[in-house]
């Protein structure tokens, strides 16, 4: 493990205020960096959270590029035999919104809450292997930005996001495009892989004295499982998408139907990867929401029990339904039946979690901030997207509904209502944790109100496209196919256009929260929400080494239970201690040592290997050699870097930032 | 007047509104590819099983949104004390979970049921061989007792035609990429998966005309790979069958659509079949579109005026009146009416003249020779063949005599 003792420092330093070490002006390869201000703090950091925030924030910016697809389709779409995209330039579009919003948007959001909230959460000082976890982020977003640099370089993948083959294949889709993507997404992968592990790992091994699972808040719970899956299921696909890669560019014939490839092998690949794909972009906010509803419902979460084990249910159960994708594929009834029955078991440990979000808020004291509302919000919006899905797990049903508008309608109330509803309570919720000030809730009353309504005009509407017999992937409908009244296309297609705009309106409304919040100089309490879990128990934004004193932890919902006690006799719920007394304790008891990790050169070096490969693979080999020998290096480097920086790199401790601590607190 | 009275008119004139909508679309058509509206056995077999789930998925989401409105007004944060920290009860959890496993059991036995006889194909009367390619269905009726008999191949594309009330099992396939075969209103979808041939039954109650759509994203022209299938009564399909199986009339000798067939044959017939056609030396033209295109076939056009669409039913032969009329005209008529075939007054050639001016204009398609390199310089589409408008009068002239 790459944590190891660094030289002491005051238990009161401070994270990213005034600097209590700096670079001295040695030299050398194998050096660690030790800048803990400016750029060089951030790209060569290994800090849990300054890796969280830049999986934010980048996350954030692909959702925005996302987001703006999402619209021209739907532009393109609002009115019949329409020209605002070509039929090239369509397909491309609706491939890259679908491979940005599930690979570069949801995927590292969720990563972004995990990495930065679960050590937090489990009383660690940073994940079990800092330097791959900053590995990961810079594969994520070389991977990213390499995928949208086809844009430039020849078009995107026009295959869609599930590339069936052979459609995929050079002659079906002779731009770069495809190479692109599969590349792209293999770099990507990697981010996830070594994310999975690490994760895995730092919960498995670095939860405070004290902590039993069972007693493990549930979205550090959810992101377990989430690891489990895509340490599973990422494998699957980049074992796909390397397939595709040799398909493509070294005339490999694993999807050559003229040379006895059977096609639906790739459907069976990409759809055991692609199922529990969906458990992994949903779960982490069920983990949210499981987190926000309690803590606005002053109540613990009802059944943690059975929501940690349907979690864990859907998780197992994730694996064997992975041919409901495929029902009109012609698999024969004995197969279809099969993944028809398990798909419709896996709507019970899904309805497990409506009924104990439901009943978390029975009987409760709900304050409706913005963080609440969203997670409200996802219990009614998932519903619907869930009860959809029993409709299409009846698989007669299914092919009449798979590649229609009504499967687009059933997956965005799933994902945009559950996955992305989710993420926005967690914004609200963390906003105050990880800046230090609380996002604006009148802006975020109308971030939520404008969401809510755009995102049912948008794809409430689909529903009725979808039964009424409208295709998916389609760049033009006609008039003529229409129909006439109420549930004409024509009308449908106008609305859920303009709700696409209502909902960007809502996104804006948050983007402008953000800007403002960072703005005000108002500094949030400590604990502004009355939370119940141990990331509330240390600083907003929490200090580099995360806690003073490793917290010991005794029952489910700790910090709760420190402020609050239940009086025997009555039942009643008392004050025992404010969070300030609790606080000032711990810091009583701070540390003398902090186990922290330095920050080193290498993961951002090995990770700009990978995208010059790609970049070889597909225009020059050469070049792929000259990646290649970056990755080389930098693993060379990585291998020889002395575990921790040298002590002759450090100047002498300050007191910096001691004042602003405790200004803080107050 | 009392706030009860206001109150009651408040809700009146909503409730009027959305009554009128109700009956209004009751009358209005739905769009023709309502996957609600079964015209056929298999269909209506998949909508009785859908529409209870329909009804019980509605009924839950109404449970739930009222449990939890309910919850949002009764239990706002009003200055109550802190409520008990209860962790659950498991009784209300399980009661909670055999309810809703007990549903899905309701739902799980009719739709195990329902699936293998969907996918019997045991009793069925007629076969029809269903080839996807991009971006259009090929239709191939083999030699058979069933339809009613045929004594010949039949191949055709645009428009699939069958016997009402017939049986009817498509054996269905790819040339190239995955499509997916669909016509809402008589059965679900099938993947037409090349190296495969997979099945679907298909019969329509009454003679009509029944809109579809390619569902698998099969690339650049996706949207524009549609289907219809269209139903005839028994005598009017043995019609059909006879028409199709009629010997070739060559035009005239020395009118414009002779000009036209010999054009055909110069500029067409490389790809384009019309059986029976002779070239200058009297002997009968073979098409090689497997020379020429990546799927190795394009629509035959031996009897391109009986249907009344082209271009993978993306466009119409017949004017937006006519094919209105057609649309709508009562089953019992249908038959009759759809033998005319395209008559003269409903003859409408803009989209074909335009078609024939520059073909990858009017639908997107793979002819830039540039993006032939992997085919082999093989067509993915129809390619822009540079003719004069001249030539294009004559070809016309020629097309609309294939009756």
């Amino acid at each position: 493990m790459a944590i190891s003792e660094r030289p002491s420092v005051p238990a009161l330093a401070g994270n990213g205020g005034s600097a209590y070490v700096t670079p001295s002006s040695s030299m050398g390869v194998f050096r660690r960096p030790v800048s803990t201000t400016g750029w060089r703090s951030w790209v060569f950091t290994v800090d849990h959270k300054k890796l969280g925030i830049m999986y934010g924030v980048v996350a954030m910016t692909f959702f925005v590029i996302g987001g703006c697809e999402a619209l021209l389709i739907r532009l393109q779409l609002a009115a019949p035999n329409n020209k605002v995209l070509s039929a090239g330039a369509y397909n491309q579009m609706f491939t890259m919104h679908a491979t940005t919003m599930v690979f570069l948007f949801v995927m590292p959001m969720a990563a972004a809450f995990a990495n930065y909230l679960v050590p937090l959460q489990i009383g660690a000082r940073d994940v079990a292997f800092p330097r791959l976890n900053a590995f990961g982020f810079w594969c994520f977003l070389f991977g990213g930005i390499f995928l949208n640099t086809s844009w430039f370089l020849g078009g995107a993948s026009d295959s869609g996001w599930f590339a069936y083959a052979p459609n995929t294949s050079v002659a079906f889709s002779p731009s770069h495009g495809v190479d692109f993507w599969a590349l792209g997404l293999q770099i990507t992968g990697i981010a996830s892989l070594t994310g999975a592990i690490n994760l895995i790992v730092t919960v498995l091994n670095m939860r405070a004295p004290g902590m039993s699972l069972m007693k493990m808040p549930i979205f550090t719970w959810m992101i377990l499982v989430v690891q489990f899956l895509l340490l599973f299921a990422i494998p699957v696909i980049t074992v796909a998408l390397f397939l595709l890669s040799f398909q493509r560019n070294f005339g490999a014939a694993f999807f050559s139907v003229e040379k006895g490839a059977d096609p639906l092998l790739w459907q069976h690949l990409f759809w055991i990867f692609g199922h529990p794909e969906v458990y992994i972009l949903v779960l982490p906010a069920f983990g949210i929401v499981s987190e926000v509803l309690p803590v606005f419902s002053k109540k613990p979460l009802f059944g943690y029990k059975f929501v940690v084990f349907s979690g864990a249910a859907i998780g197992f159960l994730g694996w064997g339904v992975w041919a409901h994708h495929m029902f009109a594929s012609g698999l024969g009834p004995v197969s279809v039946a099969v993944f028809s029955v398990a798909t419709m078991a896996i709507a019970l440990p899904t309805g497990v979690k409506i009924v104990n979000w439901t009943m978390t808020l029975w009987g409760g004291k709900l304050s409706f901030t913005t963080a609440m509302l969203f997670a409200t919000g996802l219990i009614i919006e998932f519903t619907i997207g869930g009860l959809s899905g029993v409709t299409h797990a009846v698989s007669p049903s299914d092919t009449q509904q798979t590649d229609t508008y009504y499967i687009v309608a059933h997956f965005h109330y799933v994902l945009f209502g559950g996955a992305v509803f989710g993420l926005f309570a967690g914004f609200y919720y963390w906003w105050p944790k990880v800046f230090g000030k609380l996002l604006n809730e009148r802006l975020g009353k109308w971030n939520f109100w404008l969401m809510v309504i755009g995102m049912n005009l948008t794809f409430g509407p689909m529903h009725i496209l979808g039964l009424q017999g409208q295709p998916r992937r389609m760049q033009v409908w006609t008039d003529f196919r229409a129909g006439e009244g109420f549930f004409n296309l024509a009308f449908w297609n106008r609305v859920a256009s303009v709700g696409s705009f209502v909902l960007a309106l809502g996104i804006l409304f948050f983007l402008i929260n953000v800007l403002y919040t960072a703005k005000k100089a108002e500094i949030a309490p400590l604990d502004p929400w009355d939370a119940r879990s141990l990331e509330w128990m240390t600083t907003s934004p929490p200090k580099e080494h995360n806690f003073d004193a490793i917290p010991h932890v005794h029952e489910l919902d700790e910090f709760f239970h420190r402020k609050y006690e239940e009086d025997e006799a009555t039942g009643e719920i008392r004050q025992i201690a404010t969070y300030e007394d609790i606080m000032a304790e711990e810091m009583a008891h701070a540390d003398k040592h902090f186990h922290m990790p330095s920050p080193s050169y290498w993961p951002i070096i090995l990770a700009l290997g990978l995208p010059i490969v790609a970049y070889g693979i597909i225009f020059q080999r050469i070049l792929a050699v000259g990646g290649a020998v970056v990755i080389l290096l930098a693993m060379f480097g990585w291998s020889l870097e002395p575990s921790v920086a040298d002590e002759s790199d450090y100047e002498p401790p300050t007191d910096g930032g001691t004042t602003k601590e405790l200004a803080t607190l107050g | 007047m009392t706030t009860n009275q206001t109150r009651h008119r408040r809700w009146a004139l909503p409730l009027a509104g959305f009554g009128a909508l109700v009956v209004l679309s009751g009358c209005a058509k739905d769009a023709p590819q309502d996957t609600w509206q079964p015209a056929g056995d298999n269909a209506r077999k998949i909508d009785n099983l859908q529409q209870p789930v329909f009804m019980i998925a509605g009924l839950v989401l109404v449970i739930v949104a009222a449990v939890v409105g309910y919850c949002v007004f009764k239990f706002r944060d009003k200055g109550q004390a802190i409520p008990q920290q209860s962790h659950g009860k498991p009784a209300l959890e399980i009661a909670l979970t055999i309810i809703p496993a007990l549903i899905l059991v309701g739902i799980g036995i009719p739709t195990v049921n329902t699936l293998f006889k969907l996918a019997k194909t045991s009793d069925t009367q007629c076969v029809v061989n269903v080839t996807g390619q991009q971006w259009w269905w090929e239709y191939d009726y083999p030699v058979q007792d069933g339809c009613g008999g045929i004594s010949a191949p039949i191949v055709t594309s645009g428009q699939l035609v069958i016997p009402a009330g017939q049986k009817v099992l498509l054996r269905i396939s790819s040339r190239d990429v995955i499509h997916s075969y669909w016509i809402p209103k008589l059965n679900g979808k099938r993947d037409a998966v090349p190296g495969r041939v997979q099945t679907l039954r298909l019969q329509a109650d009454q003679p009509g005309i029944y809109a579809g759509q390619c569902t698998e994203f099969c690339g650049l022209s996706h949207a524009y790979m549609r289907m219809e299938a269209v139903s005839l009564d028994a005598a009017g399909f043995k019609s059909w069958v006879e028409n199709q199986l009629a010997p070739y009339e060559a035009p005239a000798a020395g009118s414009t659509a002779s000009q036209g067939e010999a054009l055909f044959v110069s500029q067409c017939s490389r790809c384009h079949q019309v059986n029976g056609i002779l070239g200058a030396d009297g002997t009968p033209v073979i098409s090689r579109p497997d020379k020429y295109v990546y799927s190795g076939a394009v629509p035959n056009l031996t009897n391109l005026m009986t249907r009344t669409t082209f271009a993978g039913a993306a466009y119409d032969l017949m004017t937006q009146d006519c094919k209105t009329a057609l649309w709508n005209t009562p089953s019992a008529q249908f038959s009759a009416k759809y033998l005319e075939g395209v008559s003269p007054e409903c003859l409408d050639t803009v989209q074909l003249r335009q078609w024939l001016r520059n073909a990858p204009a009017k639908k997107p398609m793979y002819a830039d020779p540039a993006k032939l390199v992997e085919t082999g310089g093989k067509y993915r589409g129809m390619p822009n063949l540079g003719l004069t408008e001249d030539q294009i009068d004559k070809l016309i002239s020629y097309l609309t005599e294939r009756k």
